[in-house]
C-alpha cells in the first residue's frame, strides 16, 4: 500500500525583494485532514510565505503543489474553484456590504457564470441566487451568526467578522483553509470558539494551514508544526518535537521572552 | 399650478437627462473607483450616431438606435481595453486614471470632429415632438419617453445590483478588487462590464436627448460636468444617489430658470453644491449604501 500524495507541497519556495531574501528555500507539506501550523519570530517570512501559497504574490523561486495543480499556473480568480481559500490577518470583508452578502460572494466560483448567460439563462441564475443565499445562512449558522445576516459587515465586533470570514471561506467547500493569524484580536472566548469550530471543520476532513503568533493556540491544534527564522524553515515536527527542540527554542522562544513580542 | 406642473415636467426632464449621466458615471465609479470623464461623450456620440445611422443612411428607428448602441458599447469596450485597464496593471495612481479617461473624451471629441464637423445637427427624433395635453399640462411624448427611460433604467440597474449575484459581484469589485479575486470574480471583466454598460446607457440618453439639446461634437463635457455634479451632490455611495442628485438639479435649474433668468441657474446651483458640501462631505445620500439593510 503507498501513502497517498500530500494535499499540499511546497517545494523550494523562494521569495525575493531585491537584494533581500523573506523566504529562502522553504519546504514543507500538508496531507489530508492535517492542521499544519507555520510559526516564526516577527519577520520571518511567514506572512509572506503564505501570501505566496495563496498566490497573493509571485514566487521568485520553487513550486506550490496543490491536488496536482501547479499553483504558479493557477490565476487567483481560479484558486477558490479548485479548493484552495484563505483569510487575512487583518479581517477583510467588504465592508459596506451585509454579513450575508460577504458570505456569498465566496460562494460565487460555484454559481455565477458569466454576464450574458446570466441574461439568456434568467430563471435559472435567480434560483442559482436563491440556493446560495441559503447555504450562505447555513454557514452563518455554522459560525452562530445568522441573525446578524443582514447588517452590514463592519458594524459586527473583530471577532464576529472572523467568524463571517470563516463562513465566507467555507462556503467555496475547500478541501484547504488558509488562515492567517486566525486568532489576532480575539478575546480569550472568542478564541476558544474559534479552536471549537475549526476542530469540528477539522473533524469533517478539511485540512488547514495556519500562521499564528498565539502559541498557546498553535500548540493545541495543529498536528505538525513547521518554523521559519529569517525567511528559512529551521524545524518540522509535532508540537511536542517543537517545545523541545533547541534551535526552535533559541530562535523564537527565547528571543520571544527577550523582547516581549506579542 | 398649471406653471408649477410645466416647471415640474421640464425639471425631470432635463432631470433625467443629468440623473443618466450621473447613474453611468456611478456605475463605473462602483467598480473601478475612477470617475470616467468621457462618459458625457458617449451622449455626444450617442446623438450624432443617431443622425449617422437614421438621417444619413435612413434607416428606420429601430435599426438605428440599436446600431447607435452597438457603436457605443464598442467605443466603450476600447476605453477600457486601451485607456483604463493598461494604466491600472501599470500600477497609476486614480487620479492618473481619470486624466487617462479626459485624454479619451479629447480624442471622441476630436475624432467627431472630423466626422460630422463644427455645426449643430438636428437630430431625428424617435417619439413625437408635438404638445400633448393631459390635464392643463402641455409635454411631448420625447420628453416623457426620456423620463421614463430613466424611471426603467433606474428599476433595472437597482434589480441588477441588489438581487441578483452578479449585481453582488460589481458591489465587491468595488470596494476590494484584491479579495474579490480571490472570492473567484474575474475583476477586470466585471469592470469592463461596467464601461461597456454606462457606454450604452450614455448612447441611449443621447439618442432621446439629442432632438432636444441639437447634437453638437461639444455637447459631452457639459453633460459630464452636470452629471458629475449630480454624483457630488447625490453621494459617491451609489448609482441611486447620483440620480437622485441629477433629478435635483434639473429641478433646481427649472425653478431658477423660471423665477429668475437661465443664465443664474449654473451659478446659483454651483453655490448651493458647494454650501451642501461643506454641511454634508459625503453628499446628500452619501451613507445610504452602508446603512441600506
Amino acid at each position: 500500500m503507498t501513502t497517498p500524495p500530500p494535499l499540499l507541497s511546497i517545494r523550494e519556495v523562494s521569495k525575493r525583494f531585491g537584494g533581500l531574501s523573506a523566504v529562502d528555500a522553504v519546504s514543507f507539506e500538508v496531507h489530508s485532514g492535517e492542521i499544519v501550523g507555520v510559526i516564526g519570530p516577527n519577520g520571518a517570512g511567514k506572512s509572506t510565505l503564505f501570501n505566496l501559497v495563496s498566490g497573493l504574490a509571485p514566487l521568485t523561486g520553487g513550486d506550490v503543489i496543490f491536488g496536482g495543480n501547479d499553483m504558479t499556473l493557477v490565476p487567483p480568480h481560479e484558486r477558490s474553484a479548485i479548493g484552495m481559500t484563505r483569510t487575512f490577518q487583518i479581517v477583510r470583508l467588504f465592508g459596506h456590504l451585509s454579513v450575508i452578502e460577504n458570505v456569498m460572494l465566496g460562494g460565487h466560483c460555484r454559481t455565477t457564470q458569466g454576464f450574458a448567460s446570466s441574461l439568456l439563462r434568467l430563471p435559472k441564475v435567480l434560483i442559482d441566487d436563491r440556493k446560495l443565499r441559503h447555504l450562505a445562512m447555513h454557514w452563518l449558522n455554522f459560525v452562530g451568526l445568522s441573525k446578524r445576516a443582514d447588517e452590514p459587515a463592519s458594524h459586527l465586533p473583530h471577532g464576529q467578522q472572523r467568524m463571517v470570514e470563516i463562513a465566507r471561506a467555507m462556503i467555496s467547500g475547500p478541501k484547504l483553509l488558509l488562515l492567517d493569524e486566525p486568532a489576532a484580536g480575539l478575546n480569550g472566548a472568542e478564541t476558544t470558539n474559534l479552536l471549537n469550530i475549526l476542530r469540528q471543520l477539522n473533524d469533517r476532513g478539511l485540512s488547514i494551514l495556519l500562521v499564528e503568533h498565539d502559541m498557546k493556540f498553535i500548540m493545541g491544534i495543529c498536528d505538525r508544526i513547521v518554523v521559519l527564522d529569517h525567511g528559512t524553515g529551521i524545524a518540522q515536527g509535532t508540537p511536542q518535537e517543537i517545545r523541545q527542540n533547541p534551535a526552535v527554542i533559541e530562535a523564537y522562544l527565547g528571543k520571544r521572552n527577550g523582547d516581549a513580542a506579542h | 399650478m398649471q406653471t408649477f406642473g410645466i416647471l415640474i415636467l421640464s425639471g425631470l426632464t432635463n432631470g433625467s437627462v443629468y440623473a443618466l449621466v450621473g447613474l453611468s458615471l456611478a456605475m463605473t465609479y462602483g467598480a473601478s473607483r475612477v470617475i470616467n470623464f468621457a462618459q458625457g461623450e458617449f451622449v455626444m456620440l450617442g446623438a450624432l450616431s443617431t443622425v449617422l445611422f437614421v438621417t444619413t443612411f435612413s434607416l428606420p428607428m429601430v435599426v438605428g438606435i440599436p446600431m447607435v448602441l452597438i457603436v457605443c458599447a464598442t467605443v466603450g469596450f476600447l476605453v477600457e481595453r486601451l485607456a483604463y485597464r493598461p494604466l491600472v496593471r501599470r500600477g497609476s495612481q486614480p487620479l492618473t486614471i481619470m486624466i487617462g479617461t479626459l485624454a479619451c473624451a479629447s480624442i471622441m471629441t476630436g475624432t467627431a470632429l472630423l466626422i460630422w464637423g463644427p455645426n449643430q445637427l438636428f437630430v431625428p427624433n424617435a417619439f413625437s415632438l408635438e404638445g400633448v395635453t393631459i390635464a392643463g399640462i402641455t409635454s411631448t411624448p420625447q420628453q416623457l419617453a426620456i423620463i421614463a427611460t430613466f424611471a426603467f433604467l433606474m428599476a433595472l440597474i437597482w434589480f441588477m445590483l441588489y438581487r441578483t449575484t452578479f449585481g453582488l459581484t460589481i458591489r465587491a469589485v468595488g470596494i476590494d478588487p484584491a479579495v474579490a479575486t480571490l472570492m473567484g470574480i474575474r475583476a477586470e471583466t466585471i469592470i469592463a462590464f461596467s464601461f461597456v454598460f454606462s457606454a450604452i446607457v450614455g448612447g441611449l440618453t443621447g439618442g432621446l436627448v439629442g432632438p432636444l439639446l441639437g447634437g453638437h461634437v461639444s455637447m459631452g463635457i457639459m453633460l459630464t460636468i452636470k452629471g458629475f455634479m449630480a454624483v457630488i451632490l447625490g453621494g459617491m455611495g451609489s448609482p441611486f444617489a447620483a440620480a437622485a442628485g441629477g433629478i435635483a438639479i434639473g429641478l433646481l435649474e427649472a425653478t431658477v430658470a423660471f423665477y429668475g433668468n437661465s443664465f443664474y441657474a449654473e451659478p446659483i446651483i454651483f453655490g448651493l453644491i458647494l454650501m451642501m458640501l461643506i454641511i454634508r462631505p459625503t453628499g446628500l445620500l452619501g451613507e445610504w449604501e452602508a446603512n441600506r439593510k
